[in-house]
């Protein structure tokens, strides 16, 4: 299921009426199957991208247009996984795994059994009667993963999910998410500001520039699946860490100093 | 410091609560005996103890806390669900709020205790008149504080809910209301405890029809029966303390996940 993003272009409007112009002239396909990374500096309009394809926002101009998805309402093809998670705090692991499930309407028995299954393969089994408070944050993202994934869309958005895990933990997230995705083979759009996880993960990296967002150059990964975290050292990973890093630098540095700017219009 | 000191520590820090009341008592009792104050000013510890048994078995006691406790429970179920029930409508309905916003905003300041000669012309003296200002009054917090719980819900979780393909209904009761579980329950604390407050000085009001604690403490005190206005004090006192625990082992026990860390 290919997504074909058109001219988005996303204006939010300041509270003294100026117009902050996040998202311009972004064109893309996401193919089907694919991992893609959307790399970018802060506020360049990447989260907002992920959730005007998603239908959680609307754009104030442009397409997108999702492959066979005709019917259905605006995002049903697609589920968000969001950085703060937004699990919901009443309800146990696996009622918030299950909520798709039975907001579809969907029995109790069945909805359980599913969500169990979810909750086994991201490796929360003897959590499920546990609320997201007496979890790890680590452990919230999985329930936040198994949440999105019982859903069985065929396209994955995330935004920036692993952004505020540890190290440690993020390395041990990374590795699950390739699993699941071989396993899986969704359409996945991935939003993150770490270069490293970006090649790690993706079948391309679509680098940003500083807002107003468009795309500065897709960078292809044909690094052999599946992946592991000890290809960050071969030099492959290198050359295509090297290639987005000088893109990326530019952008936030230009991002800083309109920043300063900004400031010092204030100031 | 040695675990043999440590233990010692924290053994005084359990029982020095308890220490503090037990020395204040005595030392009360001892003032009291050493000094001959008449019992009209200040009873003893043991006279108000005495006091208090004479009342169990009397039956005073049991009749005018039941009196009471009635009362409590019956304005503030009706506070609670007329409370919740408006602030949850002003909260999900635009037109609704408008309409009640000015209201609210009027009344909430005004001290609900001065509607009581207002009541007594309209309702009399009678269970009505204690129940009515003791509900209004427990009104306020409730819609006030069940209003903002289902303002204030989390935003991203109506999204996440949405994006799992919830439609509005079900966003609204699945997220938004249990959303606002945590917020509602601190209003009906506030509820309860004005709910106490203002039954009791109905009844010190409204005069001795039907008794209650109330009413009670207002004609030991004529009769300058000091020791029966202590005992009552007293029991009053283990009353609130017990309602509240039992309001917030409720609370907790029926939102478990609202009060961890």
């Amino acid at each position: 299921m290919n997504i074909s993003v058109e001219n988005l272009r996303q204006v939010w409007e300041g509270r003294n009426g100026s117009e902050v112009v996040a998202l311009d002239g972004f064109t893309h396909t996401f193919k089907s199957g694919r991992f893609s990374c959307i790399l970018g500096p802060s506020g360049c309009g990447k989260s907002t991208m992920a959730q005007i394809v998603g239908g959680i926002e609307t754009a104030t101009s442009g397409t997108v247009t999702i492959e066979g998805a005709g019917v259905g309402k605006k995002g049903s093809a697609s589920v968000m996984v969001w950085q703060s998670q937004n699990l919901f705090p009443w309800r146990s692991v696996l009622d918030n795994v299950a909520f798709g499930l039975e907001m579809a309407g969907l029995s109790r028995k069945e909805r359980s059994e599913r969500a169990q299954g979810l909750i086994n393969s991201v490796g929360l089994k003897g959590f499920e009667r546990h609320y997201p408070s007496q979890l790890s944050g680590g452990m919230r993202q999985r329930v936040a993963l198994a949440r999105a994934l019982i859903m069985d869309r065929p396209i994955l958005l995330m935004d920036e999910p692993f952004g505020a895990l540890d190290a440690q933990t993020k390395i041990v997230m990374q590795e699950e998410l390739m699993r699941l995705f071989d396993e899986t083979k969704k359409a996945v759009i991935f939003v993150t500001h770490s270069i490293d996880e970006a090649i790690l993960l993706g079948d391309e990296v679509v680098v940003m520039t500083a807002r107003p967002g468009r795309i500065k150059e897709v960078i292809p990964v044909d690094l052999p699946r599946p992946r592991s975290i000890e290809m960050v050292s071969t030099p492959a990973f290198g050359a295509l860490f090297d290639r987005a890093f000088h893109l990326i630098r530019d952008e936030v540095t230009k991002a800083m100093q309109e920043q300063n700017a900004a400031a010092g219009a204030l100031a | 410091m040695s675990a043999a000191r440590r233990s010692k520590n924290r053994l005084a820090e359990k029982i020095l609560p308890t220490l503090s009341i037990v020395a204040f008592i005595v030392a009360w009792q001892l003032f009291v005996d050493i000094r001959h104050i008449p019992p009209i000013y200040l009873p003893s510890p043991l006279a108000i103890v005495q006091a208090l048994i004479e009342m169990i078995e009397d039956g005073t006691l049991l009749f005018n806390l039941g009196a009471t406790l009635a009362r409590i429970l019956i304005g503030f179920l009706l506070a609670a669900v007329i409370g919740i029930i408006f602030g949850i409508i002003m909260g999900m309905s635009r037109l609704f709020e408008r309409i009640a916003d000015p209201w609210i905003a009027a009344l909430y300041p005004l001290p609900k205790i001065s509607l009581i000669p207002l009541l007594i012309i309209w309702l009399g003296t009678g269970e009505a008149y204690k129940i009515v200002i003791s509900a209004v009054t427990a009104f306020f917090p409730i819609v006030m504080s069940t209003y903002a719980g289902v303002r204030q819900v989390d935003r991203g979780l109506v999204k996440a809910a949405e994006d799992l393909g919830a439609n509005r209904r079900q966003t609204q009761i699945s997220v938004v209301l249990p959303g606002a579980i945590p917020t509602i329950f601190a209003g009906l604390q506030l509820g309860m405890g004005v709910t106490i407050i203002l039954v009791v000085a109905a009844e010190m009001i409204g005069g001795s029809s039907n008794g209650g604690m109330g009413s009670l403490l207002i004609q030991a005190g004529q009769v300058m029966e000091t020791e029966k206005v202590f005992a009552a004090l007293v029991v009053l006192t283990l009353m609130g303390a017990v309602i509240i625990k039992s309001q917030q082992w409720l609370d907790r026990r029926l939102a478990p996940w609202a009060n961890m860390s």
